[in-house]
C-alpha cells in the first residue's frame, strides 16, 4: 500500500466527517462566527435590558447578560443622537462551559495569533440607534443590536451590522430570524480562503487571513482581480481599523505608544465618544502585529463593568490592561495610574490635525481634564522624524486615508519586527541539532531562554540591521522581559518547537528499524515500546502536529506489525487498550 | 467568454414549492420533506447561454407570512424574479398576483418576471386552469410555464428563458451590467452556495 495515497484519502474522510458533524449540530455553522445577537432596549423601570436574544436557546450567564447590557449603550455623558457603532470585549463568567472550539482545533492552527478565537472572553459589536420618538415615554427610541462573537473580526462585523441593523429596526424580529439563519448557512471562517458570504440580499466577500500569508503583503489585492460584476460586497480586511484616523491627533507620539503597547503598560484612554475609545484601544492593540497583545484590553469600559473593582483597586498598582473610557468620573478612579491619554473632539490647527501634548501626570488633577498624554514613559526609542513628515505632508496633499494608514501599518510592523528578530533568531538557536534527536531516546531538551546570553548577541545581530532608529534598544528588551507581552509570546514559541521537536521524532522513529530492535528484546521492553508509540501517535492527532505526511500512517502499520510479533494472550490484552 | 452574474429571487406562497425549484435546478434533487425556509436561502448555479456564462445568484424567500415585509432585501438589484404558485391552491395564484403588483410599485424598474405554476404533476387535484395563468402572465408580459421540481419538468427551461429576456450586453461596456472578462475558468459550472 502506498502511504501517501492512504493518508490523502485519511485526510478526505476525516474533512468530511468534520463537515458533517458541523452541520448536523443545530446552530454549528452560525456558532463558528456568532455566539449570539442581543437586542438592547432602555426601559423605564429596569433600565438597559436584554429584549431579545438569538438564537432563543444561547446560554448567557447573568453576569454576562448584565454586562453586555451596560456595555451596549454609550455613557449618559456623550450625546450620540443618531446611529453609533462601537466594540466592547468583556469576560467571560467562571466556569462556563467552554465552547466546541478546542485550542487545537484546524481554524486556531492556521490563523494568525492576532486573530485566534477568544477562549475567555467575548467581544460585542454595537450598532446604537437614539433618535427622538413621540411614541416612547422618555421621548427618545434607544436601542442597540449587539453581534456577540469570539472572532476578532471588527470590519466585518461592524460592516454586517451597517447592513443589518437599519432593517432590524423597522422590521424586527423576523428580520433577526432571517440574518441568524443566513448566517448559519455561512461556511465556517478558514484561514487563507476567500469566502462569500450571503446575508439580506448582498453577498459580502472577505478573505480570512492565514498565518502563512507574507507580513505587510496584501493578498487581497490579487482577489479583486477574479472579482466578478455586478460586484458582491468586497470587504478589503476582516479585523484591520482605519489607523490614520485613529491616531491622527497623537501621531507625533505614535513612537511613545507603541512602546507602551510592546510594554503592556496600564493604559487608560479617555475619549469622547465610545467609538472613538473602541477605534483607539482596538487600533493601539493591532499596532504591535504580528506580536500578539497578550494582555487584557476593554474598548469600551463602563463602572457597571463586573471588572471595575478588581481593575481600579488602590491596594495594588494597577494591573496590565489597557481600558478606553468616557465617563469623565474616571480620572478621579485612575489618578494612580501611569499612563493616561486624554482625547477631546478632534480639532484642526490650519491643515492639520491638532497634536496632543505630553504632560505630566500631577496635571491630571483639574476636573475639567485637557487633551493630552499623561505620562511620565520616557522612551527607549527616538521619534521617527521621516514617518511624522510624511505623513503630515500626506495629509496636506490630501492622500487618502486608506494610504496613510497603509503607511502607518507598514511602519509600525517594520519597527516591531525589527524588534522581534533578533529575539526569534536567538530562540531558534536554543532548538537542539537535529542530529541529537534519535530514535532510541525521549526528545531532547530545548536549551533554556538566558536573558543575559540574549543581550550578548544584541551586539552583531540586534535591531541595528533592520531599523535606523536609535535608543535604549537594551532597556527595551529587558523591561518587555518582565511585560506579559514576552510571555505570551515565549510560551507560544516554546510550544510551537516542542511540537516540532515531537515531530521530528516522530520522523526518525518512523525511518528506524523498530522491528529489528524488538529481536533480542524482553516482552516486557516490546510492551513498553507499544505502549509509548502509542501515546505519542495519540497526542500527535490530537494536536495536530505537522508531521510529514505518511509517517503517521507508517507508524500505526509498525505498531500493529510489533504487536502481531508478540504471544496471543498480549496480542488481545494489548488491542483491547 | 463573459461571465454575467444575475440576481434572482423567488416570491410566492408558502409550501408552494419555491425551495424545492432551487433545489431541483441547482442540484437537481427532490425532497419530499423540505423544511420550510426561515428568511431566504442563497446558492448559485453558473450556465452557459450563447457566448455568455450566466451566474444566477439565488435568493430563495420564504413565504411565511411573517417575513413578508423582508422580501424588498432581496430582489432589490434582481434582474429577475421568480413568482411561483402551486397550480392546486387558488389561493396562491392570488398571493401572486400580488407580489406582480409589489414588484411593480418597488421592484427594480427592468427586472425580468417569470411565473411558475408548480406542482404540474399533481394535475388530478388542479385550480388553477394553465389558460387563465397564461393569460395573466401575457398581460402582464411575463414568462409562464408550469413546472414540477418532483418530476424535474421545465425548471432549467425557467432560467434558460429568464437568460434569453436578460438585456444583451452593449459592445462598448455601456450597458449597467456590465460583464466581466474570464480568464481560464471554464471548469466552473457548478457551485453550491457560498464558496
Amino acid at each position: 500500500m502506498d502511504p501517501l495515497d492512504s493518508s490523502e484519502s485519511r485526510l478526505v474522510e476525516s474533512a468530511n466527517a468534520a463537515e458533517n458533524t458541523e452541520s448536523s449540530l443545530p446552530w454549528a455553522r452560525f456558532s463558528s462566527w456568532l455566539e449570539c445577537v442581543c437586542v438592547v432596549t432602555f426601559d423605564l423601570e429596569l433600565g438597559q435590558a436584554i429584549e431579545l436574544v438569538y438564537p432563543h436557546d444561547v446560554k448567557l450567564t447573568e453576569k454576562e447578560k448584565t454586562s453586555i447590557c451596560y456595555l451596549s449603550f454609550p455613557d449618559s455623558y456623550s450625546g450620540c443622537l443618531g446611529d453609533t457603532q462601537f466594540s466592547f470585549r468583556l469576560r467571560q463568567s467562571v466556569g462556563r462551559r467552554g465552547s466546541w472550539f478546542g485550542e487545537e482545533d484546524a481554524y486556531s492552527r492556521d490563523a494568525p495569533v492576532t486573530l485566534q478565537r477568544e477562549l475567555a472572553h467575548f467581544y460585542g459589536y454595537v450598532y446604537f440607534r437614539q433618535v427622538k420618538d413621540a411614541a416612547v415615554k422618555r421621548g427618545y427610541f434607544q436601542k442597540s443590536l449587539v453581534l456577540v462573537s469570539r472572532l476578532p473580526y471588527v470590519h466585518l462585523f461592524q460592516s454586517l451590522l451597517q447592513i443589518i441593523a437599519p432593517e432590524y429596526f423597522e422590521k424586527l424580529e423576523p428580520c433577526l430570524e432571517a440574518v441568524c439563519n443566513e448566517i448559519d448557512q455561512w461556511q465556517s471562517p478558514v484561514p487563507g480562503l476567500t469566502l462569500n458570504l450571503p446575508v439580506m440580499g448582498v453577498v459580502m466577500q472577505v478573505r480570512i487571513p492565514s498565518k502563512n500569508d507574507k507580513p505587510g503583503g496584501s493578498p487581497e489585492k490579487q482577489a479583486q482581480k477574479e472579482n466578478l460584476l455586478p460586484a458582491p460586497m468586497m470587504l478589503p480586511t476582516i479585523h484591520e481599523l482605519d489607523l490614520f484616523k485613529c491616531f491622527q491627533s497623537f501621531l507625533i507620539h505614535l513612537q511613545m505608544l507603541w512602546e507602551l503597547m510592546l510594554l503592556g503598560e496600564p493604559v487608560v484612554i479617555m475619549a469622547p465618544s465610545p467609538t472613538v475609545s473602541s477605534e483607539t484601544v482596538l487600533a493601539l492593540v493591532s499596532s504591535i502585529a504580528p506580536l500578539r497583545y497578550c494582555c487584557d484590553y476593554r474598548p469600551y469600559f463602563t463602572i457597571h463593568d463586573t471588572e471595575f473593582k478588581e481593575y481600579t483597586t488602590r491596594t495594588q498598582a494597577p494591573p496590565n490592561v489597557i481600558l478606553g473610557v468616557t465617563n469623565p468620573f474616571f480620572i478621579k478612579t485612575f489618578q494612580s495610574w501611569p499612563h493616561i491619554i486624554r482625547l477631546g473632539e478632534l480639532k484642526m490647527s490650519g491643515d492639520l490635525p491638532k497634536q496632543v501634548k505630553v504632560k505630566k501626570l500631577a496635571k491630571l488633577k483639574t476636573l475639567d481634564t485637557k487633551p493630552g498624554i499623561y505620562t511620565a514613559h520616557k522612551m527607549f526609542l527616538q521619534k521617527d522624524k521621516s514617518l511624522i513628515k510624511r505623513l503630515l505632508k500626506g495629509i496636506q496633499r490630501k492622500r487618502p486615508s486608506e494610504v496613510q494608514s497603509a503607511i502607518l501599518r507598514r511602519h509600525l510592523l517594520e519597527l516591531t519586527q525589527s524588534f522581534i528578530i533578533p529575539l526569534e533568531r536567538y530562540l531558534a538557536s536554543l532548538m537542539p541539532l537535529q542530529r541529537s534527536v534519535t530514535p532510541w531516546k525521549t526528545p531532547p531538551q530545548i536549551r533554556p531562554f538566558s536573558q543575559e546570553e540574549f543581550m550578548g548577541t544584541l551586539e552583531h545581530a540586534g535591531p541595528q540591521l533592520t531599523s535606523v532608529l536609535k535608543g535604549d534598544w537594551v532597556g527595551l528588551y529587558r523591561k518587555f522581559f518582565r511585560s506579559p507581552n514576552f510571555d505570551g509570546w515565549y510560551r507560544l514559541r516554546h510550544r510551537e518547537m516542542t511540537q516540532k521537536l515531537e515531530c521530528l521524532h516522530l520522523e526518525v522513529v518512523c525511518d528506524a528499524d523498530l522491528l529489528g530492535w524488538t529481536k533480542d528484546k524482553s516482552e516486557v521492553e516490546i510492551v513498553d515500546l507499544v505502549l509509548k508509540l502509542r501515546e505519542k501517535l495519540m497526542k500527535a492527532g490530537k494536536q495536530q502536529l505537522p508531521v510529514k505526511e505518511g509517517v503517521l500512517e507508517k507508524l500505526e502499520g509498525y505498531l500493529q506489525t510489533v504487536i502481531s510479533s508478540l504471544p496471543e494472550d498480549l496480542q488481545t490484552v494489548l488491542h483491547r487498550y | 467568454m463573459t461571465l454575467r452574474e444575475l440576481k434572482v429571487c423567488l416570491l410566492g406562497d408558502t409550501g408552494v414549492g419555491k425551495s424545492s425549484i432551487v433545489w431541483r435546478f441547482v442540484e437537481d434533487n427532490f425532497d419530499p420533506n423540505i423544511n420550510p425556509t426561515i428568511g431566504a436561502s442563497f446558492m448559485t448555479k453558473t450556465v452557459q447561454y450563447q457566448n455568455e456564462l450566466h451566474k444566477f445568484l439565488i435568493w430563495d424567500t420564504a413565504g411565511q407570512e411573517r417575513f413578508r415585509a423582508l422580501a424588498p432585501m432581496y430582489y432589490r438589484g434582481s434582474a429577475a424574479a421568480i413568482i411561483v404558485y402551486d397550480i392546486t391552491k387558488e389561493d396562491s395564484f392570488q398571493t401572486l398576483k400580488n407580489w406582480v403588483k409589489e414588484l411593480r410599485q418597488h421592484g427594480p424598474p427592468n427586472i425580468v418576471v417569470a411565473i411558475a405554476g408548480n406542482k404540474c404533476d399533481l394535475s388530478d387535484a388542479r385550480e388553477v386552469s394553465e389558460k387563465d395563468a397564461k393569460d395573466y402572465a401575457d398581460s402582464i408580459h411575463a414568462i409562464f410555464v408550469e413546472t414540477s421540481a418532483k418530476n424535474a419538468i421545465n425548471i432549467n427551461e425557467v432560467f434558460i428563458e429568464i437568460s434569453q429576456r436578460i438585456p444583451v450586453l452593449d459592445a462598448g461596456g455601456g450597458a449597467a451590467g456590465n460583464g466581466f472578462k474570464l480568464r481560464r475558468r471554464p471548469s466552473e459550472t457548478r457551485t453550491r452556495t457560498c464558496c
